[in-house]
């Protein structure tokens, strides 16, 4: 532990830091431009210049020098004062004064700088710089001629991304941040260079001149677009969600959001259910709350529990499925189910969640992805693979499932049940792999559990943990990977079939028989509709998609960012979500017009406040009261031993852009679906 | 023929109706038309006194303003607060209006241009007055505002405190006459301007001119309506029709206290000269002049004494005016005893 | 002698007729105001009047929606909402300023980068309907092209001090 000296205050800090980090512990804000804590050190912008001793008499840029003992170190110097103002005037000679017309005006790192260090008028009378604009795809507009060359753009794309495909050409004022030939990223994270961008050169184009930072009012909330809960800040004027930022957890999405979870929010805006609707003589026709109140008790009043189900989607808060198991168990019908895609998943906790955590990924040394493309099923957590991989010294990485390029090298099995079965006999050298590492991880993906054979599968993979010891007090390398934020809430509130209840296959199956005689669909749209027969069909969500459009009622619904909810993600973390803005025309929060609708059909739920709502779900739940924290799962026996079918494992996402009704509704994640197609068929 | 129809008008009731009708039409209409112009004639005076030039856009100088502004009250709506007593509500603007119009029976315009010319002329008037004090309370009790009750109950009070003091100038003007009679009291006046009670009763002019400034709450006393303090006193709740009414009575009623401050003290219709030329100008023409000049003493006023405390105009009107006018009816009698000058009836 | 005096005074009322001599004399002064429909006063370069949105000489709106003097608006009077045009260049779709609610403090015009919007000379903008004084961008377009020429005077009068 080396001692310092900063400012004249004496502190011990930790080796190997550098001195911009240093300053930090000390409470010392250092400016920078290039120095991002989660990059490489670049060390190029020059803004970050200390004075230290002993050393050469020049100011040294802090965040590349890392601290040593009876260092002393000052901030506020003259020396320090005028060698940063005199950075700042050289950044400022080639950057355009066009702060007004710039979207990262008034959260400029530059104009805040520029505040402390710049020089009210410029000394520069020759002409500026021009460089060209470059074309990086529909989701990162480029303004060059504001870029200052610090590189973090570039390094981010390298580094955590891992797609080296932007790059710096030429020297000094010559040098351009390119991608040399001319095409959009083919990352699914470029949304957070954007964010990482110092100043104005690298803005978000679908959200290009709409808004500006103060206008905004900043809401922090979860993410559902993939199961990662990742945390975001929902950005609002008005009503109207106008874009969505990461928020810092370590445990979850460090600093990165996806693309989707980024950009598909122009989806709410579009094909939205704004008031009830009641199929009448074959058509939809708007109707008031209480007209399609009184068309579903009509219906519902005469039929029996067992001639009921409902269904799930994937996109649900945990309060209104909670609502909706409590409704259907008053209504007597066991046929509950949150699993849209036919999961084989209704075990103990340890048997559906994804065990060691995000976090856990950092401490692996050895990873298994069975059947799943975490590249598509969840951006952020391919990049904290692939941070494991480069800092974890070339960690052994193996898949069975679907080919893909996840941006690390991955050492590949097999592409079926076939091979998993092989690998738990031991026939494969990445057993040994496997068995040699400390904390081996499995992730087992839907494209393996979401199948006929799904419980098998799951049998295997059991084994596979047990027998290489990867289930430990210390350690549980057993990690399943959801795509539906909803999935891991449904599971802990069991919402599954009761006795004698039907899955969603069963559903569907009786709704084609005619022996479930009506479905209430929260939300749930990625079943087949057609099969659901002559069933009297209730939707009740945000968007008008394939659910809406076979329903005879439809409720509207509040989408993620309009109501307070409560969601569990893939690693089983408990995180509240607030309300943003609040829903379009008559639509509702969800559990409260399952709590009118049940009021309405003599079966009142027993709970008037969120608040309520919210002990309810403790009280089915223990798990629930713990926010914000991953509660071990139990580990027990599940799965069905059997023999799997020798069907390939197929990721359950094809398009990454579209994966929901949301991101399926905006013009955005349209575009970049027709870019990444163009991209593909350039290659 | 010629006879008949003086025989149909003198004797028949339904000629006598008419002719009634048709002398309260020749001074109702003037007198409206005066009341008009003088609010005109106010906001001129003010405006000079002031440095402004006053209403000059509706018409030549500003002329039609009065027939704006009347058409603007008139196409008003009227509004009855719902907590106010909607039939005396109604009712107080036309008893304020009615008395302030009934009152010009008796008013001499000229020798024998009189509508009733009764022998208790001054009696009448004074009763006349006291009657108008009602409109005004039951304006302010009927509004159920307090702005507006307690502007009536200032005006009531300032009234009855004032009448006494008149009622003592009438008496020292009576002593000198002889009768109650008003064109009586401006003949007993003939001779030059001098002549008029103006002169020999001097104090006495001056307290029933300010009294007739305070009967008519105008400035300085304007304490019932006074917009800082009590917005606009018993008219808070006034708008449209009703208000105008109240406007009018109010301003009637200062034409009227004009009129009799004219015949009392001012020699009524007679010339200030009695020799041709000014012999030949109508006595009513020296009457409107007299009548005019009063007005304009009104808004002259208005534009240069600030407004008084209440205990002061309590204190003017008890302590100040009671025991002069008293001691003056005291000092007229005397002299008119011992002078020798008691009138001859 | 002085509470005889000041009796004296009181009962002759020689207080009351001198200021009543003094309101005459003023009736008879000239008159110091304008008379205003027909004459107008002096107005400073400076006047805050109604609003306007210049162009520059070419033609091409001057505002480019950086959103400045909404930001800095205290009455909140201003709403803006922005989109790239299709040249690409960052340009309002709605510029409303809702009259009622400015207070003329001129903060807008001193926000503005680029002399959009400025107040103008006018102060003669009365309307019959409430309506009609919630501005858009249309009717401050047109305000400028209406007072361009004092606009730019007056703009160019001021210029020094800045």
């Amino acid at each position: 532990m080396p001692k310092i000296k900063i400012d004249g205050v004496e502190m011990e800090v930790p080796a190997g830091i550098t001195i911009l980090q240093a300053c930090e512990l000390a409470g010392l804000e250092i400016p920078r431009f290039c120095y991002h804590e989660r990059l490489s050190i670049a060390g190029n912008c020059r803004m970050c210049l200390v004075e230290v001793k002993p050393g050469p008499p020049k100011p040294q840029a802090s965040c590349a020098l890392p601290v040593a003992d009876k260092q002393e170190i000052f901030t506020t110097t003259p020396m320090v004062q005028k060698a940063r103002k005199g950075v700042m005037e050289f950044l400022l000679i080639n950057h355009p004064l066009d702060c007004p017309i710039c979207d990262q005006g008034g959260e400029c790192d530059l104009q805040d700088q520029a505040m402390g260090y710049g020089f009210d008028r410029s000394r520069f009378h020759e002409n500026k710089r021009a460089v060209p604009d470059k074309e990086l795809g529909p989701l990162v507009k480029t303004s060059m001629n504001r870029c200052i060359h610090c590189t973090r753009c570039i390094r981010f794309a390298t580094e955590v991304a891992g797609v080296e495909e932007l790059g710096a050409t030429g020297r000094g004022e010559s040098m351009e941040v390119t991608t040399y030939v001319e095409h959009a990223l083919s990352t699914e994270l470029s949304g957070n260079l954007v964010d990482l961008c110092p100043v104005g050169a690298l803005t978000s184009k679908p959200y290009a001149f709409e808004a500006r930072s103060w206008e905004l009012t900043k809401t922090e909330s979860i993410d559902v677009l993939d199961a990662l809960g990742s945390n975001i800040r929902i950005d609002t004027r008005g009503a109207q969600v106008m874009r969505v930022l990461p928020r810092m957890d370590d445990d979850i999405n460090e600093e990165w959001i996806s693309d989707k979870t980024r950009h598909a929010i122009d989806g709410l805006r579009y094909q939205r259910l704004d008031r009830p609707y009641v199929r009448k003589a074959g058509k939809l026709v708007e109707a008031s709350w209480d007209e399609a109140f009184g068309t579903i008790a009509e219906k519902l009043g005469k039929l029996e529990g067992g001639k009921i189900a409902a269904i799930a989607g994937d996109q649900c808060d945990a309060e209104s499925m909670v609502a909706l198991k409590d409704l259907m168990a008053a209504l007597g019908s066991p046929s509950v189910d949150c699993r849209q895609d036919g999961a084989k998943l209704d075990g103990p906790r340890g048997s559906y969640i994804f065990n060691p955590g995000i976090r856990g990924i950092d401490q692996a040394d050895a990873i298994l992805l069975v059947g799943t493309n975490p590249r598509l099923e969840a951006p952020v957590l391919n990049a904290r693979i692939r941070k494991r991989y480069l800092h974890g010294g070339r960690t052994a990485i193996g898949s069975i499932g679907p080919v893909a390029d996840l941006t690390y090298p991955v050492e590949r099995l097999g592409a079926g049940p076939a091979t998993l079965a092989e690998l738990v006999e031991g026939k494969l050298g990445f057993f040994e792999k496997l068995k040699a590492a400390k904390n081996p991880l499995i992730i087992v993906g839907m494209g393996a559990l979401a199948r006929e054979d799904g419980a098998a599968v799951l049998a295997l993979a059991r084994d596979l943990a047990d027998k290489l010891g990867a289930v430990r007090d210390d350690w549980n390398g057993f990690a399943v990977l959801h795509t539906a934020a909803a999935r891991v809430g449904g599971l802990d509130l069991g919402l599954v079939p009761g006795p004698g209840g039907r899955d969603v296959e069963g559903i569907l199956a009786g709704c084609e028989k005619g022996e479930i005689a009506a479905v209430y669909l929260l939300a749930a749209d990625e079943i087949d509709a057609k099969r659901l027969g002559k069933a009297f069909v209730i939707y009740q969500g945000h968007h008008g998609d394939a659910g809406a459009h076979r329903a005879d009622v439809i409720l509207p619904g509040a989408a993620y960012t309009e109501k307070p909810g409560t969601y569990v993600n893939t690693e089983g973390r408990v995180q509240l979500a607030f309300r943003a803005a609040y829903p379009p025309g008559d639509a509702r929060e969800d559990w409260a017009i399952l709590r009118a609708l049940s009021e309405r059909l003599g079966k009142t739920l027993p709970y008037d406040t969120l608040d309520q709502v919210r002990s309810r779900l403790v009280a089915v739940n223990r798990t629930f009261a713990a926010i914000d924290q991953q509660a071990a799962g139990h580990w027990g026996s599940f799965g069905t031993p059997g023999k799997p079918s020798d069907q390939q494992f197929v990721s359950p996402i094809r398009n990454f852009y579209m994966t929901c009704p949301i991101s399926r509704s905006s013009r955005t994640m349209a575009e970049c679906t027709a870019s990444r197609a163009q991209l593909m068929a350039a290659e | 023929m010629t006879a008949d129809l003086i025989h149909f008008f003198t004797h028949n009731w339904l000629g006598q109706a008419i002719v009634i009708l048709a002398q309260c039409l020749a001074v109702t209409i003037p007198l409206l038309v005066a009341v008009a112009y003088m609010t005109y004639v106010d906001r001129k005076v003010w405006a000079s006194i002031q440095l402004r030039r006053g209403p000059n856009v509706v018409g030549p100088f500003g002329l039609l303003q009065p027939l704006a502004d009347g058409l603007k009250l008139l196409l008003k709506e009227t509004i009855v607060p719902s907590s106010a007593n909607g039939v005396l509500f109604i009712i107080a603007p036309m008893i304020a209006f009615m008395t302030a119009l009934i009152a010009w029976a008796v008013v001499p315009f000229d020798d024998g241009w009189v509508i009733a010319d009764i022998n208790v002329g001054i009696l009448y008037l004074f009763a006349i007055s006291s009657l108008g004090v009602y409109g005004i309370i039951i304006a302010g009790w009927a509004s159920n505002s307090k702005y507006a009750f307690l502007g009536a109950l200032r005006s009531a009070a300032q009234m009855v405190s004032y009448e006494v003091s008149i009622g003592f100038v009438l008496i020292t003007v009576l002593l000198c006459v002889g009768s109650l009679n008003l064109s009586k009291v401006v003949l007993a006046q003939s001779g030059w301007f001098f002549n008029w009670f103006w002169l020999p009763l001097l104090p006495m002019f001056v307290i029933f001119f300010v009294s007739a400034l305070a009967e008519t709450s105008r400035t300085p006393f304007d304490l019932p309506m006074s917009e800082a303090e009590l917005v606009q006193g018993f008219q808070t709740e006034y708008s449209s029709m009703p208000f105008a009414l109240f406007f009018l009575g109010e301003y009637a009623n200062m034409i009227l206290l004009s009129a009799l401050c004219a015949v009392l003290f001012l020699g009524g219709w007679l010339s200030p000269i009695p020799y041709a030329p000014f012999t030949w100008v109508p006595g009513v023409v020296w009457f409107a002049l007299k009548i005019a000049f009063l007005l304009f003493v009104f808004s002259w006023t208005k534009g240069t004494l600030p407004r008084y405390r209440y205990d002061q105009l309590m204190r003017l009107g008890w302590k100040v005016f009671l025991p002069v006018s008293l001691a003056w009816v005291v000092i007229t009698a005397a002299v008119l005893q011992f002078g020798g000058w008691v009138p001859k009836l | 002698m002085a509470s005889l005096d000041r009796t004296a005074r009181s009962f002759l009322l020689s207080e009351l007729v001198g200021g009543f001599l003094l309101t005459l004399k003023y009736m008879f002064k000239p008159k110091v105001t304008v008379n205003y429909p027909y004459e107008k006063g002096p107005l400073s370069p400076r006047f805050r009047g109604e609003h306007a949105l210049r162009r520059y000489p070419n033609g091409e709106e001057r505002c480019i929606a950086c959103k400045l003097c909404e930001a800095i608006c205290p009455a909140q009077a201003i709403t803006i909402e922005a989109e790239p045009r299709d040249d690409g260049s960052r340009r309002t779709t709605r510029y409303d300023i809702d009259m009622t609610k400015c207070i003329y403090c001129g903060f807008c015009q001193e926000a503005c980068p680029v002399d959009a919007i400025v107040e103008g000379p006018n102060f003669e903008f009365s309307t019959e309907t409430r309506e009609e004084l919630m501005y858009n961008k249309d009717k401050l377009l047109a305000n400028g092209d209406r007072w361009e020429p004092m606009l730019a005077a007056n703009l160019h009068a001021d210029a020094p001090y800045r």
